[in-house]
């Protein structure tokens, strides 16, 4: 369980962290969503006790941060955002380091060191010296070094930046996993990667949170209009006037020419009409064969944009949402 | 403590830093061994230990501590240190003790040339030991002040300057005013070769060591706030 409480972080006069609050439970995955320079990272040190807000309280599973610096710190493991690794050590003395820095009891270390290594599997390379090591297995190391211990509170700081892709699912599916048990917080600019893992997203921009929400519920509430994807047979050209036989229609775009007889286009309608059902009607009338129709979904990425957009004119869409 | 203690004092002889500090010494040990023992025929250890503390410690200390927090900094893995539950305090002293314990090694090797000499003539055990306390308590002031320097910077090369300017500025500053003598770190060593327990230099250099070593935690602990 992680408390944080009006934090706000300010380096000199630039306000980095400006009065955050949100907690997260115990078993939920929770995403960090914002654009570089956001804060992210600043809260997660914030968080991890690297750094010291300047106002504000942070609580980790009942322990202030602040006061209680060894209880609270205990429960938490930290995958920083650069990776940072003592290369001098091999990837198995840098896990057992990390296990005795975290003070990790005795009698368990060494099955502790064991288990953590076949999680992010590294049991080939585990005697190599970590400079030798790949990016990919280097970013496993710190993982496991966040994970030593079996702590609580999970942070990961873009846990998946330079991996390829086999090894983004592994980490990914590793990252799920661990949100049966832990309360995770990862961060990450990969906004596909937020949706899949994580059940909440906080978006922040500036310092500030601009929303707090699952992720559907985020791409829902910034959808105004509703999109269709469609490729057509249409020889008569029938597509541009298609707009003044049906009413609901706002624009129809050409998109490309699949240059097979097919051309693709996006029909855009308000929210809360779902043309799909009309345009099967219509379009054969109009001698247009429907090769393919679809519902173009908003994604998070809509929902980021849109919401980062919005903080720029000036609204704060945390009521609304 | 004993954690970081450990892991320093294994990562001075994983990288080369290690042996290159103990070989420096040795080196320099060598060379004074001949030239004021042997070159005078004397069985007299004191000048062999002040040369090899003035000169010696000037190279090997900034080699030793350059490192300690720069690049701790600069690599970002104070950011585990500093996440983990271990206490300043212990991470400080681990560091620091790691530093004094490859000090002592060289110390320890440094008998030697002791056990050579005592085959021509009696070398004063008590005169020794006090010597080497001496050269010891000048060694752990040195460290201190190198840590110190090495956690106000990320660049090693300006930790070592700073260190190695500590160190060296006193020995000409003393031809302006006097009062620089009381930080020489060397003046303070001039009387244990002749085997006297100098109780005001053995307390000014202690309380430098201390003195630096809760600034680097002071110093530590606030960049917590402004970082």
């Amino acid at each position: 369980m992680i408390e944080v409480k009006n934090v706000t972080k300010k380096y000199g006069t630039t306000v980095a962290v400006d009065n955050i609050s949100f907690e997260v439970k115990k078993g939920k995955v929770v995403g960090f969503l914002g654009p570089n320079g956001a804060g992210k990272s600043t809260t997660m040190n914030m968080i991890t006790g690297f750094i010291e807000p300047t106002n504000g309280q942070i609580i980790i599973n009942g322990n202030d941060i602040s006061r209680k610096p060894k209880k609270a710190k205990k429960d938490i493991g930290y995958m920083p955002e650069n990776v940072p690794l003592y290369y001098e050590l091999t990837a198995r003395e840098f896990i057992k380091y990390m296990a005795e820095l975290k003070m990790v009891k005795r009698d368990i270390r060494k099955q502790e060191v064991e288990r953590v290594i076949k999680e992010v599997g590294l049991e080939e390379v585990q005697n190599k010296l970590i400079k030798n090591l790949s990016r990919g297995y280097k970013q496993r190391v710190s993982l496991a070094g966040a994970l030593i211990g079996n702590p609580d509170v999970i942070i990961l700081d873009e846990p998946t930046v330079g991996l390829d892709p086999k090894q983004i699912t592994e980490i990914r599916s590793l990252i799920k996993k661990l949100g049966r048990k832990h309360t995770v917080i990862i961060s990450s600019h990969i906004l596909s990667e937020i949706s899949q893992i994580c059940e909440r997203v906080i978006i922040i921009n500036k310092g500030k949170i601009i929303a707090i929400d699952t992720p559907e519920n985020l791409e829902k509430a910034t959808k105004e209009k509703n999109k269709i994807s469609i490729t057509v047979e249409d020889p008569k050209d029938n597509m541009k006037t298609l707009k003044d036989k049906i009413k609901e229609i706002e624009s129809v775009e050409f998109i490309k020419d699949n240059n097979d007889g097919t051309k693709q286009y996006m029909i855009t309608s308000s929210s809360k009409i779902d043309l799909r059902k009309k345009l099967f009607e219509v379009l054969p009338k109009e001698e247009i064969v429907i090769f393919e129709l679809k519902k173009a979904e908003t994604t998070l990425e809509d929902a980021f944009i849109k919401l980062i957009d919005t903080a720029k004119e000036g609204k704060n869409n945390v009521d609304n949402i | 403590m004993w954690t970081i203690f450990k892991k320093e004092l294994k990562t001075y002889f994983l990288s080369p830093i290690g042996y290159i500090a103990i070989g420096v010494f040795m080196l320099m040990y060598s060379i004074f061994f001949y030239l004021t023992t042997i070159g005078y025929g004397s069985i007299y250890m004191g000048d062999l230990y002040y040369a090899t503390a003035r000169y010696g410690l000037l190279l090997i200390i900034p080699l030793l501590t350059m490192r300690m927090f720069s690049e701790e900094r600069k690599n970002g893995t104070e950011q585990l240190l500093l996440t983990s539950p271990r206490s300043v305090t212990s991470i400080v002293l681990g560091k620091f003790l790691a530093a004094a314990t490859v000090i002592l090694i060289t110390l320890v090797l440094s008998l030697i040339y002791s056990v050579i000499i005592s085959f021509f003539g009696n070398v004063s055990i008590p005169t020794l030991i006090v010597t080497m306390g001496g050269f010891f308590l000048v060694a752990i002031a040195a460290i201190s002040i190198g840590m110190l320097a090495s956690s106000i910077t990320e660049n090693q090369v300006i930790a070592a300057i700073i260190t190695i300017g500590v160190l060296v500025a006193p020995w000409f500053l003393v031809d302006i005013n006097e009062v620089f003598s009381s930080i020489d770190l060397i003046d303070k060593f001039l009387k244990f070769p002749s085997g006297l327990v100098s109780i005001a230099d053995t307390i000014s250099l202690l309380s430098i060591t201390v003195m630096c070593i809760l600034l680097t935690i002071v110093l530590i602990k606030r960049r917590k706030t402004v970082k």
